[in-house]
């Protein structure tokens, strides 16, 4: 009776644990497939970026139409494919690959879509290319009133093969009435983006009116390369402009994140193992070591935040360190030695007292004890310990955050002193950002992240299982 | 009443000891509040092997330990008294419990070889020692005295994990005498190992006795007859008897320990 309710109760516990472990794979599994497909956008973004276009986004409310979002090349390269086509900054994409584009994300999907090599691309020229520089005219009939009149017409615009010609007054595109310079443009822009590919014009001509047909939509091919490892590696290795997504990189957030580790371990390995050792090997047990216990399994619980503070007050202002590198590295040293002294003195605990009663009775001092047998033993889970440790430190952003760190640099770390970002404030900033494609690489690297974060691991549970000692 | 430096006449120390290696003199150990060694006052006969008998729990292994300063190394073990060695006490305030132990080697129960290879086990106190002759040599010497220089000197890298139980103890024996202790403190050396390997290592120790002291303590009473010169006989943290191994076996004086030898208790 009593041994089947026990039973029961194991097995519920058998059932909760297994199903919790079952949860946590699929939360795992979700993150990293959501993530690996927000950053998937990488190569298109890349590719784009490599044909020499930066994009963004504008937006134009039109009365009749409405709210219509329209992608804008923001940065066009000089003798780059782009650039080679005639594209320049200001155009309009508004197709690529045959597919209408609203925003940057529907380009790159379009560019993704489309595959290895030229993708068309339909474009609507900025203003000067379209048709010249239009003015604002006062209507010398009607006070008050302007009209808006072509100067010069580019030879070869669309606008000379529409026929249109200098003097002409824009009176309506698209059947919308025109009432200023940039919007008789937007509205051909508006037009195309509602389906058209002519847009009626109405102009007056020496005193009559007249109907046009434009057609503004240029199309030109573009080579586009979707090179998977080369995208990663020019987002991994650029500090890149940090405007656009498709030009940016995560070198200097790399670069700050090891100068801060590296600070951190350099602090972090000998204090810590030096204070095991002590209180493991040395420490007399009384209250004293005691209270010392208690504090640095307490300080191992304490909320990433708190320390965060504390290096802002003490190590940037007190020492007036500032937000930089050594700071930085300092304030997660105090986060993390506490919990690699705990690991440590596990390390050390596991050594059986056998072997230093038996290096002891050979007239080993307790220095010779620990320094030729105890330590050495114990190194590996040391290691595994501290390099765990390494990538718990490698992920907090909230102390360095509190500490003042930037959220993204436009240079790379080169001395202690210098100002510095880390990949997780990266990604903060790149997760927060409204525009386009920064969700993507903030997605990448985030997939940097849990790589490193792997691979540390991993080495973890080799170190443990190649050099762990079995004590028979 | 024993006022300091009782005389051995007031001792259960039947005879008296020509050239003693040491004199222990009301000797007490606690383990926090419990006292572990009663006032153990007796001497101890240089180049002979004098065996420790008596029930689990009587305090034999500490009384051992107390010889070489183990005990220091268990929080909470406290010692009073004195420990002659070659007429020096070793509890004195100026005595470095290292140096002790260099001089005064250990076998333990369990074989306790470290996680290396043979050689340098038996390297170890060597190196630690500042020695500085023939490395090898050396080695090889301590092997052949421990008698396993033959059984493992094609395989000295080899981790000394991978011997038997019987070589293992007998590669601490060798590590032991490689530094050249003047006595050597065994606990219980065979009690982890089976008959044959128990034989060799009680083969060892009447090779042994004609260089170095030993002092044993042992579970098995037949083993303290066939080996010792001399035994005490310990009961509740006391030294009841104490006398040439022959008398102490045919005519204990004390009836607890006639009553201990007839298996009446233990």
């Amino acid at each position: 009776m009593r041994r089947s309710w026990r039973k029961g109760l194991g097995n519920a516990f058998g059932v909760l644990a297994t199903s919790g472990l079952l949860l946590a794979l699929l939360a795992l599994g979700t993150m990293i497939a959501t993530t690996a497909l927000q950053a998937g956008k990488l190569t298109a973004m890349d590719a784009m970026a490599q044909a020499g276009l930066a994009l963004s986004l504008r937006s134009v409310d039109l009365p009749g139409l409405g709210f219509l979002s329209y992608v804008v090349a923001a940065q066009v390269d000089a003798n780059s494919a782009a650039a080679q086509v005639g594209l320049s900054q200001g155009d309009v994409i508004v197709a690529v690959g045959g597919r209408p584009v609203g925003r940057p994300n529907e380009v790159w999907g379009a560019v993704k879509a489309r595959g290895e090599g030229p993708a068309t691309i339909a474009w609507i020229p900025k203003p000067e290319k379209l048709w010249g520089r239009l003015q604002a005219v006062a209507r010398p009939e009607r006070a008050g009133e302007f009209c808006v009149t072509l100067t010069s017409i580019p030879a070869g615009s669309k606008a000379q093969e529409a026929g249109l010609q200098p003097g002409d007054v824009l009176i309506s595109v698209g059947d919308l009435p025109v009432t200023g310079t940039r919007q008789a443009w937007e509205a051909v822009v508006a037009a195309v983006r509602s389906g058209l590919e002519e847009v009626p014009l109405e102009i007056e001509r020496e005193g009559k009116r007249l109907k046009l047909s434009l057609h503004p939509v240029q199309r030109t091919e573009i080579p586009f390369q979707l090179d998977f490892f080369g995208a990663w590696w020019r987002f991994l290795t650029r500090i890149g402009d940090p405007r656009y997504p498709e030009r940016t990189g995560l070198l200097s957030a790399l670069v700050g994140s090891l100068l801060v580790v590296g600070v951190m371990a350099l602090f972090v390995f000998p204090l810590g193992v030096g204070a095991a050792v002590y209180l493991e090997e040395y420490a007399p047990k009384n209250w004293f070591t005691e209270a010392v216990q208690i504090l640095i399994a307490n300080l191992a619980g304490m909320p990433s935040a708190v320390v965060g503070i504390f290096g802002l007050e003490i190590f940037a202002r007190s020492w007036g360190l500032g937000r930089s590198v050594f700071a930085g590295g300092l304030t997660l040293a105090l986060l993390i030695l506490p919990q690699t002294i705990i690991a440590t003195r596990e390390a050390l605990r596991a050594v059986p007292r056998w072997v230093r009663e038996a290096a002891a009775s050979l007239g080993a001092t307790p220095w010779q004890v620990v320094r030729f047998h105890v330590l050495p033993y114990a190194l590996p889970g040391i290691f595994t310990g501290f390099i765990l440790a390494l990538a718990r430190a490698l992920g907090e952003a909230a102390p360095l955050l509190l500490l003042g760190a930037f959220l993204y640099v436009t240079f790379v770390p080169k001395s202690l002193m210098d100002s510095f970002t880390i990949v997780p404030l990266q990604i903060f900033d790149w997760a927060t950002k409204p525009q386009d494609g920064f969700s993507c690489v903030a997605a990448a690297a985030i997939i940097v992240l849990i790589i490193t974060h792997l691979a540390l691991n991993s080495l973890a549970i080799f170190l443990r299982n190649r050099y762990q000692r079995r004590w028979t | 009443m024993k006022g300091k430096g009782a005389s051995l006449a007031e001792t259960t120390q039947s005879f008296l000891v020509e050239n003693p290696i040491f004199e222990i003199r009301q000797l007490s150990v606690w383990y926090k509040a419990q006292q572990v060694l009663k006032d153990v006052t007796m001497d101890i006969p240089e180049k002979q092997v004098t065996a420790i008998i008596g029930p689990s729990g009587c305090g034999k292994s500490t009384f051992l330990r107390s010889l070489n300063r183990m005990n220091d190394l268990i929080p909470g073990m406290r010692a009073e008294g004195q420990v002659f060695f070659r007429g020096l006490n070793i509890y004195a305030r100026s005595v470095d419990p290292v140096e002790v132990r260099r001089r005064i080697g250990m076998v333990f129960q369990v074989p306790n070889p470290f996680p290396k290879s043979i050689f340098e086990n038996v390297a170890f106190g060597l190196r630690i020692n500042g020695f500085n002759g023939d490395l090898k040599a050396k080695v090889q010497w301590a092997l052949e005295r421990a008698a396993l220089w033959d059984e493992v000197k094609h395989c000295l890298h080899k981790s000394a994990f991978e011997l038997s139980g019987g070589q293992q103890q007998r590669l601490c024996i060798a590590r032991a005498l490689a530094v050249e202790p003047e006595v050597l403190l065994m606990d219980e050396p065979c009690s982890a190992l089976d008959p044959i390997a128990t034989a060799k290592i009680e083969d060892l120790i009447h090779e042994l006795k004609r260089e170095v002291t030993i002092v044993i303590v042992t579970h098995n009473m037949q083993q303290a007859a066939r080996i010792s010169d001399y035994t005490a006989f310990m009961f509740l943290g006391e030294v009841l008897e104490f006398a040439p191994t022959g008398l102490l076996f045919t005519k204990p004086k004390d009836p607890k320990t006639e009553a201990y030898l007839a298996g009446r208790f233990g």
